[in-house]
């Protein structure tokens, strides 16, 4: 399709450009896609579970979508599951019909980097709940969403607008002792959000490790 | 070497960086540490050796062995090895780190998280904030961290009261818990760091006994270095101004008077606090006929309007004359908001409501 729109748009190319063409903008294009903002329609995906599944991120609209970026080593990470608290959240909310995806954007030989195998065993140790584990090795995601730590967190609601984008709480440290007493932006956002009223706190820095993207390529 | 980071740190084996562990103690001060640690064997066989001023020397200059951090060593050292009552001795937690991995600023940047200090120290010490360097920005794609690799002082002022008892020697002991990353993965490290001084007046004349005192001059050569490099209130002649429009704060620099053959060519501001500026943002550099203007991009998570801009900025400026002082010297930055204009208005609000929320 987008050959033929080419085609109209400048008549005077080749089919045999065209590629070449396409392909060039296409090596552009990604810095020119928005991120992900809060109040604007939450940008659309497709991506491979680790179990197996291919997910859209638009077939979940109606639904509460939360994303959680995810890198197994990553102490602040290590604070939320060795607390319990990533796994109880995802039960709690996944209970109550919120769709919960983790995302992991770590490049392989990087921090966090595991196959589809590797992932699952992790979720069965960890007893972890979300409604799917994304594999994002080339970061394309993350990108998309401009994920800068893990844990990075989003919270869309059912009409596919992101309503939160952030730190999960207010206790940017690695410290276990430090979940009892926080503040989660993600339960205020979505309790909010549920009750019909604005999420008082629609957008705070994400705090964590930096996500471990892939080196930038040329 | 393929390395696969799945798990637990404990599992990466550690480069052994050789240069980094320059600990040679000579005979003397290896057995002031062991008598420091109340070893029985050694202590006995120190008494024995020292006797008369070097066993002066010996209470006097307990060093403590660097610590092992993830991916490098932590030491508490002093600026000079005895605490006198009434004045403020300066501590440092000297960081050493491995090639290609570093710890943060007070603003970590994007990511990551600064060290922390929790002090345990006798009645009559207070510890102060940490005096942090310059940092450095560490870049990875849309991500931008502040801090620092190689080796880095982080300088505390300890004050002590007039009324500190000159006697016994002084324990300090300080809980350090920080966070070391490279672009691959970040670690966790938490370490307990001790240091025994004792308590006296400032010695009139320094002993020369350069074997035994070596460490103290490096120390002291390195407290001074230090010190030197921290950010610095601007000379009283130049003005700052930053200007708000919808998505960028102008900082503008006058140098007044002081603009004759200078002509900046590299800036950077570090904001101390976070979520003001879009980290990764390039800072685009105006030189203007008195100073220079750095525009900032806003963070898009600046909800509300700030009063001022805080930071430290650096900049190196041409000089004609070459040895001109504040090259490359970076100054503090505490700067009120021209106009107080409403913060990133754009597709922040979800609901009118939000705006008047406290």
């Amino acid at each position: 399709m987008k050959r033929s729109t080419l085609q109209l748009i400048v008549p005077g190319i080749g089919p045999r450009l065209v590629p070449c063409i396409l392909a060039l903008l296409l090596s552009v294009a990604p810095p020119l896609l928005s991120a992900a903002k809060v109040g604007a329609p939450a940008p659309d995906f497709t991506s491979a579970a680790s179990n197996g599944k291919t997910i859209h991120l638009a077939d979940y609209r109606g639904k509460y979508v939360v994303l959680e970026w995810h890198n197994n080593g990553c102490p602040f990470v290590r604070k939320q599951y060795d607390s319990g608290n990533m796994q109880r959240l995802q039960k709690q909310w996944t209970a109550q019909g919120v769709v919960w995806f983790t995302i992991l954007s770590s490049a392989p030989g990087k921090q966090g980097y595991v196959t589809a195998s590797e992932e699952n065993d992790y979720l069965a140790k960890r007893q972890a709940a979300p409604t799917a584990a994304l594999l994002d090795p080339t970061g394309d995601i993350g990108h998309l969403y401009d994920a800068k730590t893990s844990p990075h967190m989003f919270v869309i609601n059912p009409q596919g607008v992101v309503i939160y984008d952030g730190a999960i709480d207010d206790k940017p440290t690695t410290d276990v002792n430090d979940v009892p007493g926080a503040t989660n932006y993600v339960n205020l956002a979505l309790q909010q959000a549920m009750a019909g009223r604005p999420v008082e706190t629609p957008a705070t820095r994400p705090y964590g490790c930096s996500v471990k993207y892939a080196d930038a390529t040329h | 070497m393929q390395v696969r980071y799945y798990g637990t740190e404990q599992t990466i084996s550690r480069p052994t960086g050789g240069a980094r562990h320059q600990n040679k103690k000579n005979l003397l001060d290896g057995l002031c540490i062991e008598r420091n640690m109340r070893s029985s064997t050694l202590s006995w066989l120190c008494r024995v050796l020292t006797c008369g001023a070097a066993l002066l020397l010996c209470a006097a200059t307990a060093y403590p062995q660097a610590s092992p951090i993830p991916h490098g060593t932590l030491e508490l050292i002093a600026r000079h090895p005895w605490i006198s009552p009434g004045q403020t001795l300066d501590l440092g937690l000297r960081f050493q780190l491995d090639k290609g991995w570093h710890i943060y600023w007070v603003n970590p940047g994007d990511s990551g998280e600064p060290p922390s200090i929790e002090w345990q120290l006798p009645a009559g010490l207070t510890a102060g904030a940490i005096e942090w360097p310059t940092p450095k920005r560490f870049e990875s794609g849309s991500i931008v961290d502040y801090g620092y690799e190689d080796a880095v002082l982080l300088i505390v002022p300890l004050q002590a009261a007039a009324s500190l008892p000159t006697q016994p020697p002084i324990r300090i002991d300080a809980k350090v818990k920080l966070l070391v990353c490279s672009h691959e993965m970040c670690v966790p490290g938490k370490t307990e760091l001790t240091l025994t001084l004792p308590i006296k007046s400032p010695p009139m004349l320094h002993v020369h006994n350069n074997v035994v005192r070596k460490q103290d001059v490096e120390n002291e050569h390195l407290f001074a270095a230090t010190s030197q490099s921290l950010p610095r209130p601007a000379p009283g002649g130049w003005r700052f101004n930053v200007a708000d429009t919808s998505d960028l704060f102008v900082l503008s620099v006058n140098f007044g008077s002081e603009i004759a053959g200078r002509e900046v060519t590299q800036a950077i501001f570090f904001p101390l606090s976070e979520s003001q500026i879009e980290n990764a943002a390039p800072q685009k550099l105006q030189p203007t006929t008195t100073g220079f203007r750095l525009t900032l991009r806003k963070s898009e998570r600046l909800l509300k309007p700030i009063a001022r801009l805080q930071g430290v900025i650096v900049f190196s400026a041409d000089h004609s004359d070459s040895t001109h002082p504040d090259s490359n010297q970076s100054y503090i930055i505490d700067v009120p908001i021209s106009k107080s204009s409403a913060a990133r208005s754009s597709s922040i609000k979800i609901h009118p409501a939000e705006a008047s929320q406290p």
